[in-house]
């Protein structure tokens, strides 16, 4: 089990191998006399709290959890899916899953979870999401990122809303949360102090490069002479954007011989990393990974196969940051939530595909997560008349237990009935 | 990154109709581009409770309650008034608040007109000659005029841009700009998601927005109720007798009409819905009354009684919605709602109680007439005490491409800058449309330095910026001439000094000077209108 950071003693150390990619925060550093006042004065100081850092992961499309950790000893499932159920672990078929329990395997593309299986710190929760029943992704991601079904009083998300309860846990940070992404993520709307970034490297102010300290000296001058009401927010983006610009994302070298592959995905876990590492006071980071919307041709066994592929891209990234920050002679205070709108349908459809369904898995990945576990509520071979509607896996659990505890057990943050407003979690136990 | 359209992705309670059009579940890049907006550091974002404040009272305005954001973390404030003392011309003032972008040509017409002659001529629009325009938009934008049909057998992506670049083009280039101003206002009241309707959206452009946006709001609220796109939308069609729908219903009342603090009960969104029931849309995207599907049964609306009648045919059970919906439209609530509304976007986020009874004392008397109502709301007396607003992405982007005055074939490039700054057009999934407020576009700032950046750096043939009109012989000279065509000539002092300082090392360069240009447009002065 890998151990928090804050309590390792380590700081030298954390420092050291900071240090070789926030060079230019030092350099700012060096240059005391122009320290602005946003810049924590001590860079590369830990912080003092031992709240974990959120990243947050959602699967647009509606993934088919039975595809990436299924039931391999209920028949239901291969009489079901003829031609798309991931071979039991221990037949000799090519491309067969690896087993998690007696019950559970996990398919073979995202076999690079075993060992952060194996070392307790991956969760898996099966039969999870939205007890409300919709099918389409327009309302299910919304309901899930808002956090509430059906309130279209409630605009902000859970996530934004955890964070705008929260005390900074650096009150001198410029940026709480980010979304790796072009626009704000629901889930993050309502944060303080957050924004948009779709690529950290490139964040910050486009032309000539030449001129840029000249421009935005301009505009620091421009804004800070105005109202706070648009010049507070301005100068936070200039700040955010010399705080972003510090850290040198293309240089950095993942520890514990993590590799990151070089997809959307990947390279977004990657700089969630080196940001978290980057130790800037960032508290939550948002990402998003698609391509789960496999109504035909979902081909999740072959490895070139269409779901595989994306099962391959997301356990690799999560593997990757597992070896990166998460284990190792440092490790962090983080905790990885994975989640997805909804399910898929349990039987295949006549495209070699499955449609909408309900339920579907959720990972859970940190040092301060009870791991190496399958979670489920009352699972139920997969025989037509235990299924919701006939065809679908039945949400047994709401995602909002899980998110609920991470909240209150690693965020520290007790303000549910705000973040999760007119629901009372059952307490699932996914936390040490 | 366009929206992707998924036919084969219908399911049970999709709101469109199968046999109709296709469900529409955008990319995922495109879903998100509506958050953007968020960024606002202060963390302030609640349109939907913005509906139920009433006036404010205070000077120094405070963010709407946010359920579960404590109001401690907001710090949003008053615009500043440092413009009130910029602004001194009230005829420039008049241009600012009629159109998406002063320029140095428009205030010269305005001024040569005059105050009220040029308002006149803006609230007539089909009194301006705008062929130039038309021209264009009859050439490079076919899908303005189809039918649903042809709608649905066209490049999905393709005719989505087109609806959104023909609005820039218009916004930009339109001499008709009070028409463009309010057609950005009515396409937030009456909006719809173009990810969840597709196509349907460019039918209700053009037959509910566009044809009624300086008419009268009756026909308006009729015609919106008789879209088929607004229909997919609210669900109404998948809304039937013995199982019904309310969310168009809810939404008629809430946000078309009386407002949220309207009067009405959840007693009456029910039975509005089960009176509603029949309106649905067929085909490709036809308005369509079945009457299988109406509930024939007595309903009370309002304190209207509509009895019960016998299961019919014909269109006997949809006169019960036509008589509520005509009631809707003339309501004292509605008066009041919509004046305050439309003064809020066109003059000030905060207009006195007094602005508002007399906007709303003409709704009364005109029957809902809307360049009338616009006379009480845009006066000299009016625009020459109220603070500035700041700029929407849109209006921004609006008003920054008709500063540059470029030539241009195409403006894909300015919806692109507008997706990147947070305001795709059409793409607001809830129906309350993108808010006017400005802390919930103020963190964003960035994007619009970008934008500013990516346009003054145009110079191919598609949008050609062509900086030579603002080279002065001297730096100062070259400020005087950004000040002039970005900001009618009035600006503070302070900025004209900056801009003169950035050009002075090299004030007839052309590369110098597209950046002072950007940063003028980057610059606080440029956010407010």
């Amino acid at each position: 089990m890998a151990k928090h950071v804050h309590d390792t003693g380590c700081d030298e150390y954390n420092s050291l191998t900071r240090r070789s990619f926030v060079g230019t925060a030092a350099g700012i550093l060096a240059a005391a006399s122009s320290l602005p006042a946003w810049l924590p004065k001590v860079v590369l100081a830990q912080s003092a709290s031992t709240r974990d850092i959120i990243v947050s992961v959602f699967m647009r499309g509606g993934a088919d959890g039975l595809s990436m950790v299924y039931p391999f000893t209920d028949t239901n499932y291969y009489t079901g899916r003829p031609s798309i159920a991931i071979p039991r672990p221990d037949s000799n078929t090519a491309n067969r899953g690896v087993a998690l329990n007696g019950q559970f395997a996990i398919s073979n593309a995202m076999s690079s979870l075993v060992p952060a299986f194996q070392a307790g710190n991956l969760l898996v929760v099966h039969g999870a999401g939205l007890v409300y029943n919709t099918r389409s992704h327009f309302d299910a991601q919304k309901f899930i990122e808002v956090g509430k079904a059906q309130d279209p009083n409630l605009v902000t998300g859970w996530l934004g809303r955890h964070l705008a309860t929260s005390t900074p846990m650096r009150s001198t940070a410029p940026l709480r949360a980010l979304g790796l992404s072009q626009g704000l993520q629901r889930t993050l709307v309502g944060a303080p102090k957050t924004l948009p970034v779709p690529s950290p490297e490139g964040f910050g102010l486009g032309g000539s490069t030449a001129t840029r300290a000249e421009r935005s000296a301009f505009l620091r001058a421009d804004y800070a002479e105005v109202d706070t009401s648009i010049g507070a927010p301005a100068l936070d983006a200039l700040n955010t954007v010399s705080l972003l610009n510090a850290i040198n994302f293309s240089g950095y070298a993942p520890s514990g011989g993590a590799v990151y592959p070089n997809s959307g995905f990947g390279r977004g876990m990657r700089s969630a990393a080196a940001l978290i590492k980057a130790d800037i006071g960032l508290e939550a980071i948002q990402l998003d990974v698609g391509g789960w919307d496999t109504h035909s041709g979902q081909a999740p066994i072959a490895t070139n196969g269409n779901m595989a592929r994306t099962m391959t891209d997301l356990a690799t990234s999560l593997a990757a940051f597992h070896a990166d920050v998460l284990t190792g002679g440092v490790s962090y205070n983080v905790t990885v939530v994975v989640l997805s709108e909804f399910g898929r349908n349990v039987r295949e459809n006549g495209s070699q595909g499955t449609d909408h369904g309900r339920g579907s898995c959720m990972f859970v990945m940190g040092p301060g997560i009870a791991g190496g576990r399958v979670l489920t509520n009352n699972w139920v071979p997969l025989a037509r008349e235990n299924l919701e509607a006939g065809q679908d896996l039945k949400v047994t659990i709401d995602h909002r237990d899980i998110l609920s505890e991470i909240v209150s057990r690693r965020l520290g943050n007790t303000n549910l009935g705000v973040i999760f407003p007119s629901y009372v979690p059952t307490v699932r136990g996914v936390t040490l | 990154m366009g929206v992707t359209l998924e036919h084969d992705d219908v399911h049970g309670a999709e709101a469109v109709p199968t046999e109709m059009a296709p469900s529409v579940m955008s990319t995922v890049s495109s879903r998100r581009k509506f958050f953007v907006a968020a960024a606002a550091a202060a963390g302030v974002l609640a349109p939907r409770e913005a509906k139920a404040q009433s006036i404010r009272r205070a000077k120094r305005k405070l963010p709407e309650p946010v359920r579960g954001v404590s109001l401690a973390l907001a710090q949003a404030a008053a615009p500043p008034d440092t413009q009130l003392t910029v602004w001194r011309d009230p005829v420039a003032r008049l241009v600012r608040r009629a159109t998406l972008g002063i320029t140095k040509d428009e205030l010269a017409r305005a001024q040569k007109l005059g105050f009220a002659k040029y308002l006149d001529e803006q609230l007539k629009p089909s009194s301006i000659d705008d062929r130039e325009v038309a021209a264009f938009l009859a050439t490079n934008y076919t899908s303005l005029s189809m039918t649903p049909d042809a709608l649905y057998g066209a490049d999905q992506n393709k005719i989505i841009a087109e609806i959104q670049e023909a609005t820039l083009y218009r916004a930009a280039f339109s001499k008709r700009q009070l028409f463009e101003r309010m057609v950005e206002f009515w396409s937030d009241h009456f909006n719809i998601d173009r990810d969840k309707v597709g196509y349907l959206k460019i039918t209700d452009d053009r037959d509910v927005v566009r044809k009624h946006a300086l008419g009268r709001y009756p026909a308006m609220l009729k015609a919106s109720a008789h879209s088929a796109a607004m229909m997919a939308y609210l669900d109404q069609t998948s809304s039937r007798r013995g199982n019904i729908n309310e969310n168009y219903g809810r939404e008629i009342m809430e946000l078309h009409s009386l407002g949220v603090d309207g009067g009405y009960t959840q007693q009456d969104v029910n039975e509005l819905a089960r009176t509603l029931t029949g309106w649905t849309a067929s085909g490709r995207g036809i308005f369509t009354y079945d009457a299988q599907i109406h509930d024939f049964g007595p309903k009370s609306v309002l304190g209207k009684t509509i009895p019960a009648t016998l299961q019919g045919t014909g269109l006997a059970g949809k006169s019960e919605a036509d008589g509520v919906i005509d009631m809707l439209a003339l309501h004292p609530k509605t008066a009041r709602y919509i004046a305050t509304k439309m003064t809020k976007f066109l003059l000030q986020y905060d207009p006195t109680d007094a602005m508002v009874s007399a906007v709303e004392a003409e709704f009364n008397k005109t029957k809902g007439d809307i360049p009338s109502m616009i006379r009480v709301i845009l006066t000299e007396e009016t625009l020459v005490n109220a603070p500035p607003k700041y700029k929407r992405p849109f209006h921004w982007a609006v008003s920054a491409t008709r500063a540059l005055g470029p030539t241009v074939t195409s403006v894909a490039v300015v919806r692109n800058v507008l997706d990147n700054m947070g305001q795709s057009l059409f793409a607001w999934d809830t129906p309350d449309g993108y808010p006017d407020k400005m802390e919930f576009w103020s963190g964003l700032v960035l994007a619009r330095w970008n934008a500013a950046t990516s346009l003054v750096g145009q110079t191919g043939a598609a949008f050609n910026f062509n900086v030579t009109p603002f080279v002065g012989a001297t730096a100062e000279a070259g400020a005087d001439l950004i000040i002039a065509q970005l900001f009618g000539g009035e600006a503070p002092v302070s900025l004209k000094t900056r801009l003169a300082d950035y050009l002075r090392p090299s004030p007839t360069n052309t590369a110098r000077v597209r950046e002072a240009v950007s940063l003028a447009l980057s610059s606080s002065q440029f956010q407010w209108y």
